[in-house]
C-alpha cells in the first residue's frame, strides 16, 4: 500500500508516532545529560508508545528512529541501574543537602574536612633524557630576550596633543570665558523658564546648531547642574531643567552622577 | 641450605624493591606511578610481593602503594572494581593525612582546598557526573563568579576534575588516586553548619 492510499488516520498516527518518539529521544538525551533524575522518564511508557507506532512505520527513516529510541531508553535504563547502585551505597548522599551543606560552611571547615581524606601522591619530578632534549630545542629555538621585547611592542602612533591654559581658555572651558559662558547659559535657561513657567526639557535646551555645540552646551548644563544653578529631574525618558536662582554652596545630599549620552542625531 | 635459600630470597627482593621504587615514584608519562603491567614486565610474575614488601617499608615512612583503576567510562566504584587487573595503575600516597598548616607549606590554599573539598563532594552527590555551569554556578556562590572559573580551570588541569566534550565534569584520576570518597562524605554529612 503506498502512501497515498492509506487511510487518512494511519497517517495521522504515523506523524503523532514520530513526533512522541522524538520527544522519548529528547527526554532521553537530556537524561544522559544530567539535566533530569534518570527516573524521569517512564521506560515502560516509551516501550508501549514504541509499540503501539511500529505497525505505522514506512521507510527506512521511521525504522532508523525507532531503533534510535530503544537505544536511548537502553541508556536511561542503563542510568537508572546506575543510580539504585549508587543509592544503595555508602556514598549516596542528596545533592541539595550536600550543596546546603557547602553554601554554609565556612571555607576553613570545608578545607579540614577535605584534608582529613586526602592522602596526596608521593613522586618525584626527573630529568629525562627526552625532557632534556625538548628543552634544548626550546633553548636554541628561543630568540633574545631583545628581539622578544621588540615585538612587544606596539607601532607608535600620534602622541596626543597638549593644550594648554590658553587654548581652554579660548575653546570657553577655562578662566573667565569659562564663567561667562556659564552664566550666559544660566540666564538663558531661567530666561526660558520664566517664559514657559515649567521645566525645560533638557534636550530642547541643549540642542545646538551642530553636534559640538549640542556638546559643548551639554557640558556646561552639566556644571549648572553640579554647582547648584539647576535641578535635573528625570522621568523615565524625560529629562527637565529648573533654573535655582539662590544656589545652594554645597552639594545637596542624595546627589547622584548621572551621565547622559549624547547620540549624534542629537 | 635454608640459610642459603633466604639470603638468595632476600638479594633477589632487594633488588626488585629497587626497581619497584623507581617505577613507582619517579614520574615517566603524565600520570605518576606504574601500570599493572609495567610492573609485571619489570617485576616479574611475583611482583605482587614485591609490592607488599615495599609497603611495609613504606609505611615506616607514612606512605602506602595504592592500586587505581584507570579512567572507565562508568562512575561507581562497584563497577570499576569489577574491571580486569590489566587496566590497574599503582601509585605511592601518603598513608596519614595533612594539617592545614602543611598543606600550605606545599603551596594549597585554603580557599582552593576547601572549593576542591565542594566540587568533589558535589560531583559524588550527583553520582560522579555534573554539568560544568552547575558546578561553577555551586562555587561561585561561595568564591564569587570568577574565582569558581579560575578554580573549575585549575581541578581540570591539576587532574582532580575531568570534562568531556559535553561539559560534563566528573572525577579526575588524582581525585580517584588520592582522595578516600567514603571518609570525605562521611565527614561532609557529619559536619555542623
Amino acid at each position: 500500500m503506498t502512501m497515498a492510499e492509506k487511510p487518512k488516520h494511519n497517517r495521522s498516527a504515523l506523524a503523532a508516532g514520530r513526533k512522541e518518539l522524538r520527544e522519548i529521544v529528547e527526554t532521553c538525551e537530556a537524561i544522559s545529560e544530567r539535566k533530569f533524575n534518570p527516573f524521569f522518564l517512564d521506560v515502560k511508557l516509551g516501550v508501549d508508545t514504541l509499540r503501539k507506532y511500529f505497525p505505522y512505520w514506512e521507510g527506512f527513516n521511521d525504522h532508523c528512529l525507532d531503533a534510535h529510541t530503544i537505544n536511548r531508553l537502553s541508556e536511561v535504563v542503563r542510568l537508572q541501574n546506575t543510580q539504585l547502585k549508587f543509592q544503595s551505597s555508602a556514598l549516596y548522599v542528596d545533592p541539595e543537602f550536600i550543596a546546603r551543606k557547602i553554601e554554609r560552611m565556612s571555607e576553613k571547615r570545608l578545607a579540614e574536612i577535605f584534608l582529613r581524606s586526602w592522602h596526596p601522591l608521593a613522586q618525584l619530578e626527573q630529568l629525562t633524557k627526552e625532557a632534556v632534549a625538548n628543552a634544548l630545542d626550546y633553548w636554541n629555538l628561543l630568540l633574545p630576550i631583545e628581539e622578544r621585547w621588540k615585538r612587544r611592542e606596539y607601532p607608535q602612533g600620534k602622541r596626543p596633543g597638549e593644550a594648554g591654559s590658553d587654548t581652554l581658555t579660548g575653546l570657553g572651558i577655562h578662566g573667565e570665558e569659562f564663567s561667562k559662558q556659564l552664566t550666559g547659559l544660566w540666564n538663558e535657561l531661567r530666561t526660558l523658564h520664566d517664559s514657559e513657567h515649567r521645566p525645560i526639557d533638557y534636550w530642547k535646551f541643549v540642542r545646538g546648531q551642530s553636534y559640538s555645540e549640542t556638546v559643548q552646551r551639554a557640558y556646561f548644563a552639566s556644571f549648572l547642574i553640579t554647582y547648584g544653578y539647576a535641578r535635573l529631574h528625570s522621568d523615565g525618558n524625560q529629562l527637565t531643567l529648573t533654573p535655582i536662582d539662590q544656589p545652594l554652596e554645597k552639594i545637596l545630599p542624595g546627589a547622584v552622577s548621572f551621565p547622559i549620552p549624547i547620540p549624534r542625531e542629537q | 641450605m635454608r640459610a642459603m635459600e633466604s639470603t638468595e630470597t632476600k638479594s633477589f627482593y632487594a633488588d626488585r624493591l629497587k626497581r619497584a621504587v623507581h617505577l613507582l615514584l619517579f614520574r615517566r608519562g603524565k600520570i605518576p606511578g606504574a601500570r599493572e603491567w609495567e610492573l609485571k614486565e619489570k617485576l616479574g610474575k611475583n611482583y605482587e610481593q614485591v609490592l607488599a614488601q615495599l609497603n611495609q617499608l613504606l609505611s615506616e615512612l607514612d606512605l602506602e602503594i595504592k592500586k587505581v583503576s584507570e579512567p572507565r567510562s562508568e562512575e561507581t566504584t562497584s563497577e570499576r572494581a569489577q574491571l580486569p587487573k590489566e587496566e590497574a595503575r599503582y601509585l605511592v600516597t601518603l598513608k596519614g593525612t595533612l594539617g592545614v598548616k602543611e598543606a600550605k607549606m606545599i603551596g594549597w590554599r585554603i580557599d582552593n582546598l576547601s572549593a576542591l573539598s565542594a566540587s568533589i563532594a558535589y560531583l559524588v552527590s550527583k553520582q560522579g557526573k555534573a554539568s560544568h555551569e552547575d558546578l561553577e554556578r555551586l562555587l561561585a556562590h561561595k568564591f564569587g563568579r570568577w574565582k569558581a572559573v579560575t578554580l573549575v580551570d585549575i581541578f581540570l588541569r591539576s587532574g582532580y576534575l575531568e570534562e568531556d566534550d559535553a561539559g560534563i565534569l566528573s572525577l579526575g584520576w588524582r581525585t580517584r588516586s588520592e582522595v578516600d570518597l567514603r571518609e570525605l562524605m562521611t565527614k561532609m554529612a557529619e559536619a555542623k553548619t
